[in-house]
């Protein structure tokens, strides 16, 4: 037993070469996902509260039924260890000494902002600066628009309701300002402690009560959990991702990461299952000769089973030993992109799908094979058995398979995900096969060699089994990397196109009809056309199809749009972002229909034809649906709901007109004299906002550059590991060949060259499988357009074909440099 | 080519001529001389038998002789050509042009089938229709009818069978042989060497086999004994040699 047990020991294992591989392989799954795993949910971490700062918390309470929510709520949440911060909104008068002005009061508690930051200036020609923390009691922080409209200066003294306080600065920009164009009142912010004094909310105003919250994702889930029995349809809780402008960049980074880790876990499945084939082979003659000294089959099942156990341990600590460091690196490398101290969470929720994937990847892919060593006949010791046919595999491969989807599955928690993969990987599979045929059968017309090519093709030849296999495995892992790459690329493409360097910065609201000849003039003298100019007329929807519109859709859907005005617009051209879904855009000199946008269109259940009934002021315009439309809502540009022809039923309404347009930093000076020329335009700068989204941008362009980095290197190591899976058989071969006259350089060379061909062909059926999967996935997952890739495509098989080369001499290497005497006496 | 006109013109030069042969590796602590002072003259068609026991260096001479090592002092000429003084790709040359070797433990590459086994060495010297010549070469060995057979569903004399197809393959002028027979029950082995001296006699090919076999060794037309890296000759092989 002794003998036994030192047969089955780690440290002898590791001297074996393929045990070597499948332990490196399983560091490397567990690596990778672990360090993606932690990666993401750091990074979602990090994105979440740098686009908090949106919010001015990581979640925002509304009660939009005029009653604050009860106080044991927020009780509850400092319990909890949440921060928590309090907002009250509402429009009201305010009255200076040279008249009054109606405006949007925001008045906030001490604690504002618990995310982001404001930004106020103390005096009309003052520098600007950035504050954490609202007005102090007595004071108002009043917008700039306003100044201008009371004819007021930073120091005098404004009446709210009943109170009188002190204007001490100039609102800049405020975190959570986002960007409504229905707030068009100037805005102004006072303590919350002031709104009693002022005597203006009264039973039934129509007021905002909104909470702040901040802390971990944890406490936050659990609060929410907490909470949420107790809501209220009035009551609103909000987080960063929903609706919000950027949120869809969130998500596809997301999702990208997700991706990254699936391909992490196929990868790493593959390695393993590569390597243990190939330890398994190696140890059928262990077997045979245990079997000879009297071991049951039972208790070599139980021996193995006891040592992949054993593998499975020292993979997950040595992954998580790679892992935890990689990790560091990688928010290191993010805290200097963001230029700003990134706290390290370490999730270990994270860390599950990796030890799954140890588990999957060893107990469907490592095991079926070494299972079957129990069947090896001890006849085997004294003579060599005719090898495997590969056919007992196949149902392995079946059970493998299905696992390591059901891991992507549950890992990724996209269906889609699994089936673009899948599909891409069957296509991939067929293809070979067809090739493969083709190319056995001309590579069966290849006779002799001499010159390298020709024994490189008669080496390919020879190896088919092999040599299929081979390319089965590299035109898989290229698949997967060159899905990932395309994804990449193409994610950054769109984010580029979305968000270009001179993506419109600045809205001007509220321009008076005869204003917008004079308004455009200004900034055309100033190089900074503006975009197009649009009437916007607020309006309500009243009736469909002649009926009350409250009537005629259904009490649950909880549609917004019909409790507040909508912007209403008419226009001649389809803006360029805009698609119509249904109908036809308006032909010249149609002066009737109405265009819907698709997603309204689809809650309130309209169709073409229907006929929509809006009421603007004491007017009433109907009309019927000519056309529905998409509308990309975070293109920075202004969206409507609904567009009328010009000429139309909105014409005569009473309405301003509304643009967006690029203005760089160091034209910003321009807006000072604009606000002076026209009061009563108001600008509303998002040139933060963008400035944020784009820095997001470059914070998830890092991560995913970083991750496809990691995606790449596990490749390769797959890559290498499936070439060394057959070095031994290689290495005798080319002693062989060395004895027998092959000269060095001429085995150098045709080995290079089939490893060059086997790359390259493998290169092209991954690239072309991959590009289907991307198909599916940019359709399914990123909705995005699809356009194929050539620029980032073709250089693949080429650095394959290079790689392989590059692998195959390496492997050749102890046979080219020792004498042909000593690679016999190793063969011996 | 030249070389191979100069065989054919040259046909009493011999085909192999030592020159006081040593060969030492060098050990972690010392070195070991393994051969010493070996000189030898070998004949065209010449069948030459090495005996020895183990580990008195017969495999080292073996090598040595083919061009498989260069020796550490002391001169081989191989069909004419000086080996020391070629380099390793000239010697490969050498070697797939002139030289056939069968091994003890046959060597065969278990991946591949007795046919693409012969077909090996053809391959490398640039043969046309290595197919061919591999398969009527494996009818003449008796395994016509095993082709397509891996090494592991051979038997070991067929395994050394299919060794000895590959060994004749491209048509060597000499063939070197390291204990044929040394893996094979009594039968086997006396068929296998039937067969090996058969063909050697039928391409006219000179042999140099080192045996444990007493028997083998005298169905060679001269024997030679080497003990502790030393040559010796017995006397009346000798004359009969020359
Ligand atoms: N590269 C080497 N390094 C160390 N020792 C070597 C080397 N080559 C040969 N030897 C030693 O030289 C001696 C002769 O070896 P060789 O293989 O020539 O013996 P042999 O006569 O063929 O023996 P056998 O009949 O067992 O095959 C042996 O003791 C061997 O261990
Ligand atoms: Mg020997």
């Amino acid at each position: 037993m002794a003998a036994k047990q030192k047969l089955m020991s780690v440290r002898r294992d590791w001297r074996e070469r393929d045990v070597r591989v499948v332990l490196v392989a399983l560091v490397i799954a567990v690596a990778t996902v672990a360090t993606i795993g932690l990666f993401a949910s750091q990074l979602q971490r990090t994105l979440v509260s740098s686009a908090s700062s949106f919010l001015a918390a990581d979640r925002q309470l509304e009660s939009e039924n005029g009653r604050p929510v009860p106080p044991g709520w927020l009780e509850e949440a400092r319990d909890r260890g949440l921060e928590t911060g309090q907002m009250i909104e509402f429009s009201t008068m305010v009255f200076g000494e040279t008249g009054f002005q109606l405006v949007s009061v925001k008045a906030v508690s001490d604690e504002y902002p618990l995310r982001g930051e404001i930004e106020i200036q103390p005096g009309a020609d003052e520098s600007r600066s950035i504050v954490d923390a609202g007005p102090g009691r007595g004071e108002i922080w009043i917008n700039p628009r306003l100044l201008r409209l009371l004819e007021l200066e930073v120091g005098d003294s404004l009446e709210v309701g009943n109170l009188e306080l002190t204007i001490t600065n100039l609102l800049i920009r405020e975190p959570d300002g986002g960007f409504r164009l229905s707030s068009l009142a100037p805005r102004v912010m006072i303590h919350v402690d002031d709104v009693v004094g002022t005597g203006v909310i009264q039973e039934g105003s129509r007021v905002e009560y909104i909470y702040l919250f901040a802390g971990t994702e944890n406490l936050l889930d659990d609060y929410y959990q907490w909470l949420q029995p107790q809501l209220e349809p009035s009551h609103e809780w909000e987080g960063v991702r929903d609706g919000e402008t950027f949120s869809r960049s969130l998500e596809r980074a997301e999702r990208f990461l997700l991706l990254g880790g699936s391909l992490a876990v196929l990868l790493a499945a593959v390695a393993v299952a590569v390597a243990s084939r190939q330890y398994a082979l190696s140890q059928r003659d262990t077997v045979a000769l245990l079997k000879t000294l009297g071991l049951p089959s039972k208790g070599i099942g139980r021996l193995y089973l006891r040592r992949l156990a054993l593998w499975g341990l020292v993979g997950v600590l040595g992954g998580l030993l790679v892992a935890l460091p990689l990790f560091w690196v990688l928010v290191r490398l993010l805290s200097d992109v963001l230029e700003q101290p990134v706290d390290f969470y370490l999730d270990p929720s994270a860390l599950v799908p990796a030890l799954l994937t140890a588990l999957v990847s060893l107990f469907a892919f490592a095991y079926p094979p070494i299972r079957r060593l129990r069947h090896v006949a001890a006849m085997r010791v004294l003579r060599s058995q005719p090898g495997e046919t590969g056919r007992e595999a196949i149902p392995d491969m079946v059970i493998a398979i299905v696992a390591v989807f059901g891991l992507v599955w549950m890992y990724a928690g996209e269906i889609s995900l699994v089936i673009s993969l899948l599909g891409g990987l069957a296509l991939l599979l067929v293809a070979l096969a067809l090739l493969g045929g083709l190319m056995v059968a001309a590579l069966r017309q290849v006779r002799g060699g001499g010159n390298a090519w020709r024994l490189a093709l008669v080496g390919l030849y020879r190896h088919r089994r092999a040599s299929m296999a081979q390319m089965a495995v590299f035109a898989m892992t290229l698949m997967l990397a060159a899905t990932l790459i395309l994804v990449r690329t193409s994610l950054l493409d769109d984010w580029q196109a979305q968000l270009p360097d001179n993506a419109p910065n600045h809205f001007l609201i509220n321009i008076a009809p005869d204003a917008v000849d004079d308004v455009e003039a200004f900034w055309a003298d100033r190089d900074a056309p503006l975009d197009t100019v649009y009437p916007m007329v607020r309006g309500r929807l009243t009736e469909l199809n002649d009926q009350p519109v409250k009537e005629a859709v259904s009490k649950d859907e909880r549609v917004g749009a019909l409790n507040r005005e909508l912007n209403l617009t008419w226009m001649a051209a389809l803006p360029e972002d805009n698609e119509i879904v249904a109908g036809s855009w308006f032909t010249p000199g149609e002066t009737e229909g109405v265009s819907v946008e698709a997603e309204l269109a689809e809650q309130l259940g309209l169709v073409l034809g229907d006929r929509l009934t809006f009421t603007i002021g004491s007017e009433t315009v109907t009309e019927a649906i000519t056309s529905i439309r998409t509308v990309q809502w975070d293109s920075m540009r202004p969206n409507f709901y609904m567009a009328f022809p010009p000429g139309g039923g909105l014409t005569d309404m009473p309405g301003t007109w509304i643009t967006s347009f690029h203005l760089d930093q160091s034209n910003k000076v321009a807006l000072n004299e604009f606000s002076r020329r026209f009061p009563t335009v108001s600008v509303l700068e998002i040139d933060h906002i963008i400035e944020r989204i784009q820095q997001i941008v470059r914070q998830v362009t890092q991560a995913i550059e970083a991750i496809l980095a990691l995606i790449l290197a596990a490749a390769l190591v797959v890559m290498a590991a499936v070439v060394s899976a057959t070095l031994r058989d290689r290495q005798r071969e080319g002693a062989l060949l060395r004895t027998l006259g092959g000269q060095q350089s001429l085995l150098a060379r045709s080995t290079m060259l089939e490893f060059a061909l086997l790359g390259f062909f493998a290169g092209v059926l991954g690239v072309l499988a991959a590009e289907a999967a991307v198909y599916a996935l940019q359709v399914r997952m990123f909705e995005g357009g699809f356009s194929w890739h050539w620029q980032v495509m073709l250089p693949i098989p080429v650095i394959s074909a290079v790689l392989l080369a590059l692998f195959g001499r390496w492997q050749l290497r102890p046979v080219l440099s020792v004498s042909p005497m000593l690679l016999l006496r190793r063969l011996e | 080519m030249n070389q191979m006109t100069d065989l054919s013109t040259s046909d009493t030069s011999p085909m192999l001529r030592v020159t006081d042969l040593a060969h030492r590796v060098s050990l972690e602590t010392d070195t070991l001389t393994i051969l010493q002072g070996v000189s030898l003259e070998i004949n065209r068609g010449e069948s030459v038998a090495i005996v020895g026991r183990s580990g008195s260096g017969k495999t080292t001479l073996l090598g040595l002789l083919a061009g498989l090592d260069t020796p550490t002092e002391g001169t081989v000429a191989l069909d004419g050509a000086e080996i020391s003084s070629l380099s390793e790709d000239e010697r490969a040359k050498l070697r797939a042009s002139r030289v056939g070797f069968v091994f003890q433990s046959f060597q065969l590459l278990p991946a591949l089938s007795a046919l693409e086994n012969v077909m090996l060495p053809l391959e490398l010297a640039g043969i046309d229709a290595p197919e061919v010549r591999a398969k009527e070469l494996l009818v003449r060995v008796g395994l016509g009818e095993r082709l397509n057979h891996t090494p592991r569903q051979l038997s070991g004399g067929e395994q050394q069978r299919v060794a000895i197809a590959r060994a004749f393959a491209s048509d060597p002028v000499v063939l070197f042989a390291d204990e044929p027979t040394g893996n094979l029950d009594n039968r086997t082995g006396q068929d296998v060497s039937d067969l090996l001296m058969a063909l050697n006699r039928e391409q006219g090919t000179t042999l140099v086999m080192v045996t444990h076999d007493e028997q083998l060794a005298a169905r060679c037309g001269r024997q030679l004994h080497i003990e502790a890296g030393i040559l010796t000759e017995p006397e009346s092989a000798r004359e009969r040699a020359h």
